[in-house]
């Protein structure tokens, strides 16, 4: 077809226009906020002063914000190992040729559509409420004494009431995206591996873990992308402003920039900028890494 | 799909071996029934029957006055309207700005091609962190969050924004797999590329763009950081934002039923939107936009 400038510059410039206006321009000036010091965010660049990487040393001196980097840290392993497994185990399940497959699936993704404050208040008012709770009420029944008497939002068990919950709304998502990928695999495969006498459990290690090398890829990467904005649930099972318990670093920054908590002594915006560049980078490396670890170039199929 | 049709026959070896995996996926959907089942059954109930552990007796009746009570006086009737016209507004004009550049990312080859695709697909990874102290800093400056209207457009045009990358890869994909033969048809017959767009191709990614709507639609319903930092008025917030606000005072009040009422018409539209359309909404996960 023939090309026509006139038609890709008009169908093309809003969609640029939004895309500079909300990414390409506070990403590089986010940049460049984390190198100075600027006391209110709204501030014109003359009132900012350079401190070159003293945001940086800073945040990793301050102790509160290592905490909030200890806890993404362990929402993000010890989460992602939990969901990755569950959805991996789910997406096996509902490919095994299981009836009532479509009604499994979209009831597990459903927790997914609905906004996380009603979820994240259905976890916390009702199943780890200590007088009328789910849980409680599931453990006595089974006769679990110590589970039962758990305090769930209490400060030793916050944090894993926390991810216990999150977990369950994450399952659904990465479940579908591994199903997808183990689906896309054709049945000649497992045939074949079947007259060579492999077993299911062998199929499961030698056919379809190596074949959906790519899917957990996309995985591990959207699982990083979402943990790194890990906010609101944290905002909701902290009882208080800067909970140690739960405290993540885009709390800690929103607290930083916006926030009126007596827990931050000085507002710096630099700081919060700096947090941000921080977990770009991890995001960045996590990329990298799994990339390398994950080829899957060498695999057609 | 040929491994669905395989099992019609009901053969009771082949379920015996599969119910370990029955059982587990049915546990799972069953604490999901009874998690929502509850709070559905509790918003009904009074914060007394609640506490004694009685809320699916009823034995005072069903209290549908908890839901007259959220939706007067917590103004759920407001935020509702804040969000339906948020998201109604936001993706109508997400098509309308990003069906065109992906129909042209799509066909045409041009030296940029390549690196506003790449760029689009990195935004998509951007944390929201990256992006909201400049705007802030940019908006508070132009002084918009003083003036009511101004600020209703600036929060469409950021839910518009932070969506629009995402939009664009998921139709670019689209508009990649449709052929270009009817294109083609079209040129011979002396149609112009635009009047072919909206003529013809834009009608056939039908499909593809009511599953996009449908994400962009529950995306920005329960949008939380973006309202929570620049919807400052009460004439502005949006549903998310509002619950949480409503789950607080509710909690300090002790209105549990009250609560759960709420908690119950928050997540309800959604819900509901789901019960009717999962089918494309996982379609649209799994065959759409992002790659494997």
């Amino acid at each position: 077809m023939k090309k026509s400038k006139t038609m890709i510059i008009c169908f093309l410039l809003p969609d640029l226009i939004f895309f500079v206006f909300v990414f390409l321009y506070p990403i590089c000036r986010t940049i460049l906020m984390s190198f100075f010091k600027i006391s209110g965010v709204t501030d014109a660049i003359s009132k900012w002063t350079f401190v070159g990487m003293g945001n940086f040393t800073k945040l990793f001196e301050t102790s509160l914000f290592m905490t909030s980097l200890w806890n993404i840290f362990r929402i993000w392993l010890i989460g992602g190992f939990i969901v990755m497994a569950l959805a991996l185990l789910f997406a096996v399940i509902l490919t095994s040729g299981i009836r009532f497959k479509s009604f499994y699936r979209a009831a597990i993704y459903m927790p997914n559509v609905v906004s996380a404050v009603a979820l994240a208040t259905m976890w916390l008012q009702y199943v780890y409420n200590s007088r009328f709770g789910l849980f409680k009420t599931i453990f006595t029944a089974l006769h679990l004494k110590g589970l039962a008497a758990i305090q769930w939002t209490d400060n030793a068990h916050k944090f894993w009431a926390l991810l216990i919950a999150y977990c369950f709304g994450m399952v659904g998502y990465h479940m579908l995206i591994f199903a997808s990928g183990i689906e896309r695999i054709s049945e000649e495969y497992f045939e074949a591996a079947t007259l060579d006498g492999a077993n299911k459990v062998k199929q499961f290690w030698y056919v379809t873990l190596p074949l959906i090398k790519g899917v957990f890829k996309t995985n591990i990467t959207m699982w990083s992308v979402t943990s790194v904005g890990f906010f609101l649930w944290s905002q909701l099972f902290s009882t208080v402003t800067a909970d140690t318990q739960t405290i993540t670093p885009m709390v800690y920054m929103y607290t930083q920039v916006f926030g009126a908590g007596n827990s931050v002594t000085e507002h710096n915006a630099g700081m919060g900028a700096a947090v941000g560049v921080i977990l770009s980078i991890c995001v960045v490396i996590i990329f990298a890494v799994t990339n390398k670890l994950l080829k899957d170039d060498d695999l057609e199929f | 799909m040929s491994k669905e049709k395989e099992i019609k026959k009901f053969s009771l070896k082949r379920e015996l071996k599969l119910a370990p995996g029955y059982l587990i996926l049915t546990l799972w959907v069953l604490f999901t029934f009874v998690l929502i089942g509850w709070v559905i059954a509790a918003s009904f109930s009074t914060t007394r029957e609640i506490f004694a552990g009685d809320a699916l007796k009823f034995k005072t009746g069903l209290h549908f006055e908890n839901y007259v009570k959220a939706w007067t006086s917590q103004n759920v009737s407001g935020i509702m309207g804040h969000s339906l016209v948020y998201a109604t507004i936001s993706c109508i004009a997400l098509i309308l700005v990003c069906a065109p550049a992906a129909y042209v990312l799509s066909r045409f080859e041009f030296i940029a091609n390549k690196t506003i695709q790449t760029s689009l697909v990195s935004a998509m990874g951007v944390p929201m962190i990256m992006i909201v102290l400049p705007l802030f800093c940019l908006i508070a400056r132009m002084n918009i969050l003083n003036s009511i209207s101004l600020n209703r457009i600036t929060l469409l045009f950021l839910y518009i924004g932070i969506n629009v990358p995402y939009t664009t890869i998921f139709l670019l994909a689209f508009f990649s797999n449709l052929s270009s033969a009817y294109e083609q048809a079209a040129a011979i017959d002396g149609c112009s590329p635009m009047k072919t767009f909206w003529l013809i191709m834009f009608p056939m990614a039908q499909p593809g763009i009511i599953t996009v709507s449908i994400f962009n639609f529950i995306n920005v319903w329960n949008e939380y950081f973006i309202s929570l930092i620049f919807a400052n008025s009460d004439k502005l917030r949006p549903i998310a934002v509002g619950l949480y606000s409503m789950i607080n005072s509710m909690r300090y009040t002790g209105d549990w039923a009250g609560m759960f009422s709420a908690v119950t018409i928050v997540f309800l539209p959604t819900f509901v939107l789901y019960i009717f359309l999962s089918e494309k909404i996982i379609a649209g996960i799994t065959g759409g936009g992002l790659k494997g």
